[in-house]
C-alpha cells in the first residue's frame, strides 16, 4: 500500500522580521521520491522558507507537517534527528578540524543512537554501533569519489570535495527529505557533475526526496520533477521545470522587480 | 611502499610503553624517592588534576569556557567536610556524595546559564563562585561562616570486616593517586565514546552539529554537570586533606588555576591537564614559588596562551609524545 | 526616620557615583572592543596606590597625588593597550576574557609583591564633614559627586562634539566599516582604553579618603561590581551604565544599613545572575550607544 500522503506538507507559512514580511502565506508539499526545486530572484524568502521549514527560525504562522507528523516549533536537531529531514548549509559545510570519517560517523551517531544517554556508553554495543557507522562511512565515501583522503581533516580538501563530504554526511543518517541550499554555489563544473550523480543516486537507490534551492538552471531542469517559483515571499507558479521557464511571470520577477 | 621502509621503521623504536610504564612506576614509588614536601605537593597537583579534568570536558572538549569550577570543588569540600563531620562516614562514601551534590546544584544553574551568550555565561558562572562564597559566608548554622569547617576526619574505610584510616602524607598520596587514576580512566572513557565525538562537534561547528541531529544545549548541559561532579569529588579530596574548609575554597584563584592547568597543559587533550597539574600546581607548590610570583606566572602564562599558543603547550606534547613512539 | 533614610540614599549617591566613573570605562571600552575588560579594578587600585605612594613616598600633597596617580595609571594602561589591548580586535571574546584575566593576575600581585600585601592607610583627602540637610557629609563625598557629574557631561560632549568620540562611536557600531573609511581602529582602541583606565584611577584616587584602607587585592572587588553594573545598564550603554551603577549604590547602602553589612557586597552580583537568569536580554538596550 503506497502512500499518497505528501512526505513535506507546509500551510500558510509566514515569518516577517521586523517590518519585513519575508514569507506570507506560502504553502507547498514534497511528494515522497521526489526531487523538487524551489527557485526565486535573491530576496525572495527561499532561505527564510528553509529556515522556518527545519527550526532554525519559529514561523509566525503556519504549520509544518512532515510524513504526517506536525513538527512545526520543533528544534532544528529534533527534526533532523526524529524526522529524519536534513538541511544542508551554504557557508558551514564540514568540520573543518576533523577528517573525512570522522565527519561522517559524527552525522550519523544520533541515528544509530537511541539516547544521549547510549551516546556515553563504550561497550559493546557501542562499539557495535560505531563499527556499523564506520562501515556505512566507508561507502558513502567511495561513492563520493574520497577513498584516498578519508583520513585528511577536512578543512584541507578543496570546496568541492568539501561539498562532497557534506552531501555524504547527509546521507548517513538514512534521511527521508533532504533541503539543499544552492548546493552547487562556488564549485567547479566538474564537482558539479559528481554532486548530481549523488543527488539522483541517493534519490533513486536509496529513496531520498529533495528539496533544493538552485539557481543554476541546467542543474534545475535536469534533476527537478517539479519547481516552485517564489518572488517577494509569495509562492508566484509551480510546475514543470520546462513550463517554469517560459512562464511570463518567472521571466518578469528575474527580470523586473 | 618500499622494501627499505619497514627497516626503517624497526630502527627508531616506540618508546612510548616503556616511558609510560616508567612514569608509572616513579609516580608509585614518589613516596621513598621524594622528600615530604615533594610528595604533598603531588598530591596538591592531583587534587587539582580532578576538577581540571572535569573542566578540560568543558572548555577543551565542548568548547564552553566556565569560571564555576571553583564553586563546584567548594561545594563537594563542603559536603565531604559536612558528613564526615557529622556522620564520620568512610571516605568512598564522602567523594560520591560530594560529587553527587555539586552535580546536583549544577543542573538548576545550568538549565539557565546554558542559555546565554558566551560572554553572559561566563559572567554567570563567575557570580557562581562569588555566591557560593556569600553563601559560606553567611549560612552560619550549616557552613560555620568564616571560621569554616574544621576537624575533618582523615579519610576512613570500611570494606568488609577492615576498617582502617589514612594517615600520613604517603597514605593520603597513594588515595590522591587512586582517585587521580580513577578520574583519568573516566574522563578518558567520556572522550572515547559516541558523546565525546558529539562534543567535538558542538566545539567545532555547534549549528553544524546541530543540523546533523545532536541535541547540542543538552550536551552542553550533561558535560557542565559532569565537570562539577569531577571538581566536586576534587574537593572532597581536599577537605579530607586540609582537614578545614572555608569560604575561602569559593575564589576565583582556584578557578583560574583550574583554567591555566587546563589551557596551559593542552586543553582537549588528557595528558594536557596531567601535564599542566604537574607543571602550574605540582612545580609551583614544591619549589614553594610564593603565591604573588605564581599568580603572576599564571597571569603571564594566560598573555603567552591567548596570543601565541591558542592549543596550549598540546602541539608541543604531542609532537614530542610521536616523536617518542618513533615516528619522524 | 526619613532623615537616615535620606542618608543612606545620599551615600548610596555617592558611592554609586564611585561605581558610574569606574564602569563608564570599562562599558566604553567594551564598545569599542567587544571585550570585558577583567582587569579594570585594577586600574582602580593602581590610581589608589599612585597617590598613596605620592604621599607617603614622595610626600605631595593630596591635589599633586591626584596627578600622580591619574598620570601612573595611564602609563601603565599605555602600555598594556599597546602590547595586549590593541591587539584584541576582532578577537574572540574568549580571548578577552583570559588576556585581560591574565593583565589583572600580573598587575594586582606585582603590586603586592612589590608594596606588600598589607593593609596600607591613605592620609590626605578632604575628609572634614559638612552640614547638609540636616546629615553631615563628608566633603569628599561631594567632591566625588562633583567629579561624576562633571564626567558624565564632558563624556557626552565629547561622544557628540569632537573627533574621538565620533570614531569612538563609529568603532563601536561597526569595525569592519571603521576600516574602509578610513579610521584608524587600533588608535582609536588604544585611546578608549586609556581614558577608561584613566577614569578608573581617578575614581580610586577620589575614594581613597573615604576608604582610608588601601591594599592590593582591592581592584578585584571593584571589578566584581563593576561587571554587574556594565551589563545590567547595557554593554556600551554610558548612560544605561550611570542608571545601573546609581541603582547599585543606592541597593548596596540600603542592604548594609537594613539587611546586614555582610550581603552589602553581594548585591550586585546577586542581582547580575537573577537578571541573567531570568531576563538574559538587560534591562536596557543592548546595543552600543553612546
Amino acid at each position: 500500500m503506497t502512500n499518497h500522503l505528501p512526505l513535506l506538507d507546509i500551510r500558510n507559512l509566514s515569518k516577517s522580521y521586523g517590518a519585513v514580511k519575508a514569507v506570507n502565506d506560502v504553502s507547498m508539499h514534497i511528494d515522497r521520491g521526489e526531487i523538487a526545486g524551489l527557485i526565486g530572484p535573491n530576496g525572495s524568502g527561499k532561505s527564510t522558507f528553509f529556515d522556518c521549514s527545519t527550526g532554525l527560525a519559529r514561523p509566525d504562522s503556519g504549520i509544518v507537517v512532515l510524513d504526517g507528523q506536525d513538527i512545526t516549533g520543533w528544534s532544528l536537531n529534533r527534526i533532523a534527528r526524529e524526522g529524519r529531514m536534513l538541511r544542508s548549509f551554504q557557508k558551514t559545510v564540514t568540520f573543518r578540524a576533523l577528517d573525512v570519517e570522522e565527519n561522517l560517523i559524527i552525522a550519523g551517531q544520533m541515528f544509530a543512537f537511541p539516547s544521549i544517554l547510549s551516546t556515553f556508553g563504550v561497550g559493546k554495543r557501542s562499539r557495535q554501533r560505531i563499527s556499523g557507522l564506520r562501515e556505512r562511512a566507508h561507502e558513502l565515501i567511495r561513492m563520493a569519489g574520497l577513498w584516498d583522503v578519508r583520513h585528511q581533516p577536512a578543512g584541507n580538501l578543496s570546496g568541492g570535495q568539501q561539498k562532497l563530504i557534506q552531501f555524504a554526511s547527509m546521507l548517513m543518517p538514512e534521511p527521508k527529505l533532504i533541503l539543499l541550499d544552492e548546493p552547487m554555489a562556488g564549485i567547479n563544473p566538474k564537482i558539479i557533475e559528481r554532486v548530481v550523480e549523488t543527488i539522483l543516486y541517493a534519490n533513486k537507490s536509496l529513496g531520498v526526496s529533495f528539496l533544493v534551492i538552485e539557481h543554476n538552471i541546467d542543474v534545475v531542469t535536469s534533476i527537478c520533477r517539479r519547481v516552485i517559483v517564489l518572488d517577494q515571499g509569495t509562492k508566484l507558479v509551480e510546475g514543470l521545470p520546462q513550463d517554469i521557464i517560459q512562464d511570463q511571470r518567472v521571466r518578469e520577477a528575474y527580470l523586473g522587480g | 611502499m618500499s622494501l627499505t621502509q619497514p627497516s626503517e621503521q624497526a630502527r627508531r623504536r616506540d618508546y612510548r610503553v616503556p616511558l609510560g610504564i616508567l612514569l608509572f612506576v616513579v609516580a608509585l614509588a614518589a613516596p621513598f624517592i621524594g622528600s615530604r614536601y615533594v610528595v604533598h605537593s603531588l598530591i596538591i597537583a592531583l587534587v587539582f588534576m580532578l576538577p581540571a579534568h572535569g573542566l578540560n570536558l568543558l572548555v577543551g572538549y565542548t568548547g564552553l569556557l566556565s569560571l564555576a569550577q571553583a564553586a563546584f570543588f567548594g561545594i563537594g569540600a563542603y559536603a565531604a567536610g559536612l558528613l564526615a563531620v557529622a556522620y564520620g562516614t568512610p571516605f568512598y562514601v564522602n567523594a560520591v556524595f560530594a560529587g553527587l551534590v555539586a552535580g546536583a546544584v549544577a543542573l538548576p544553574l545550568g538549565v539557565p546559564a546554558l542559555r546565554l551568550r558566551s560572554t553572559s555565561f561566563v559572567m554567570c558562572t563567575l557570580g557562581f563562585v562569588i555566591i557560593g562564597q556569600a553563601i559560606s559566608k553567611n549560612w552560619i548554622s550549616l557552613t560555620r561562616g568564616d571560621m569554616g569547617l574544621s576537624g575533618i576526619p582523615k579519610p576512613y574505610f570500611e570494606l568488609g570486616p577492615l576498617s582502617f584510616s589514612i594517615s600520613g602524607t604517603t597514605g593520603f598520596y597513594y588515595l590522591a593517586l587512586a582517585i587521580g587514576v580513577l578520574a583519568t580512566l573516566a574522563v578518558w572513557a567520556v572522550v572515547r565514546s559516541p558523546a565525546g565525538r558529539n562534543m567535538v562537534a558542538i566545539r567545532e561547528n555547534e549549528t553544524l552539529a546541530e543540523s546533523l541531529g545532536v541535541p547540542t544545549w543538552h550536551y552542553k548541559l550533561i558535560v557542565f554537570m559532569l565537570s562539577a561532579v569531577f571538581a566536586g569529588v576534587g574537593g572532597s579530596l581536599y577537605a579530607h586533606y586540609l582537614t578545614v574548609v572555608s569560604p575561602l575554597t569559593f575564589q576565583m584563584y582556584y578557578s583560574t588555576t583550574m583554567l591555566i592547568i587546563v589551557l596551559g597543559g593542552g586543553a582537549g587533550m588528557i595528558s594536557g591537564t596531567i601535564f599542566g597539574s604537574l607543571l602550574f600546581v605540582g612545580l609551583t607548590e614544591a619549589l614553594r614559588i610564593t603565591p604573588e610570583l605564581r599568580m603572576i606566572a599564571y597571569g603571564l602564562c594566560l598573555l603567552v596562551l591567548v596570543f601565541w599558543f591558542k592549543r596550549g603547550f598540546a602541539p608541543v606534547i604531542n609532537r614530542v609524545w610521536n616523536a617518542i613512539g618513533g615516528a619522524k | 526616620m526619613f532623615s537616615t533614610i535620606l542618608e543612606q540614599v545620599v551615600n548610596g549617591i555617592v558611592t554609586g557615583s564611585i561605581y558610574a566613573i569606574v564602569a563608564v570605562g570599562m562599558t566604553m571600552i567594551f564598545g569599542v572592543l567587544r571585550a570585558i575588560n577583567f582587569a579594570h579594578g585594577e586600574y582602580y587600585m593602581l590610581g589608589t596606590f599612585g597617590a598613596w605612594f605620592a604621599i607617603d613616598y614622595l610626600g605631595l600633597s593630596y591635589e599633586a597625588s591626584i596627578i600622580v596617580a591619574v598620570l601612573s595609571t595611564v602609563v601603565v594602561a599605555y602600555v598594556v593597550g599597546r602590547l595586549v589591548m590593541q591587539r584584541m580586535v576582532g578577537a574572540p571574546a574568549e580571548a578577552g576574557v583570559l588576556a585581560t584575566l591574565g593583565i589583572a593576575l600580573v598587575l594586582q600581585n606585582t603590586v603586592i609583591l612589590v608594596f606588600g600585601g598589607g593593609y596600607k592607610f591613605f592620609a590626605g583627602g578632604y575628609i572634614a564633614p559638612v552640614e547638609i540637610f540636616g546629615f553631615s557629609l563628608a566633603q569628599q563625598r561631594i567632591l566625588i559627586l562633583v567629579v561624576c557629574i562633571l564626567v558624565f557631561i564632558g563624556l557626552e560632549l565629547m561622544v557628540s562634539h569632537t573627533r574621538m568620540g565620533r570614531s569612538m562611536r563609529a568603532v563601536a557600531q561597526n569595525v569592519e566599516c571603521c576600516e574602509v573609511v578610513g579610521i584608524d581602529v587600533p588608535q582609536v582602541v588604544l585611546r578608549t582604553f586609556i581614558l577608561g583606565a584613566a577614569l578608573a584611577g581617578l575614581s580610586g584616587v577620589l575614594t581613597a579618603p573615604v576608604n582610608v584602607t588601601v591594599y592590593g587585592g582591592m581592584g578585584e572587588l571593584i571589578t566584581f561590581k563593576t561587571l554587574p553594573i556594565i551589563i545590567m545598564g547595557g554593554l556600551g550603554n554610558v548612560r544605561g551604565t550611570l542608571f545601573a551603577a546609581m541603582i547599585l549604590g543606592i541597593a548596596e547602602s540600603l542592604v548594609a544599613t537594613y539587611i546586614g553589612l555582610q550581603y552589602r557586597d553581594t548585591v550586585g552580583f546577586a542581582t547580575l545572575i537573577l537578571m541573567l537568569m531570568w531576563r538574559p536580554y538587560g534591562l536596557f538596550s543592548t546595543q552600543a550607544r553612546f
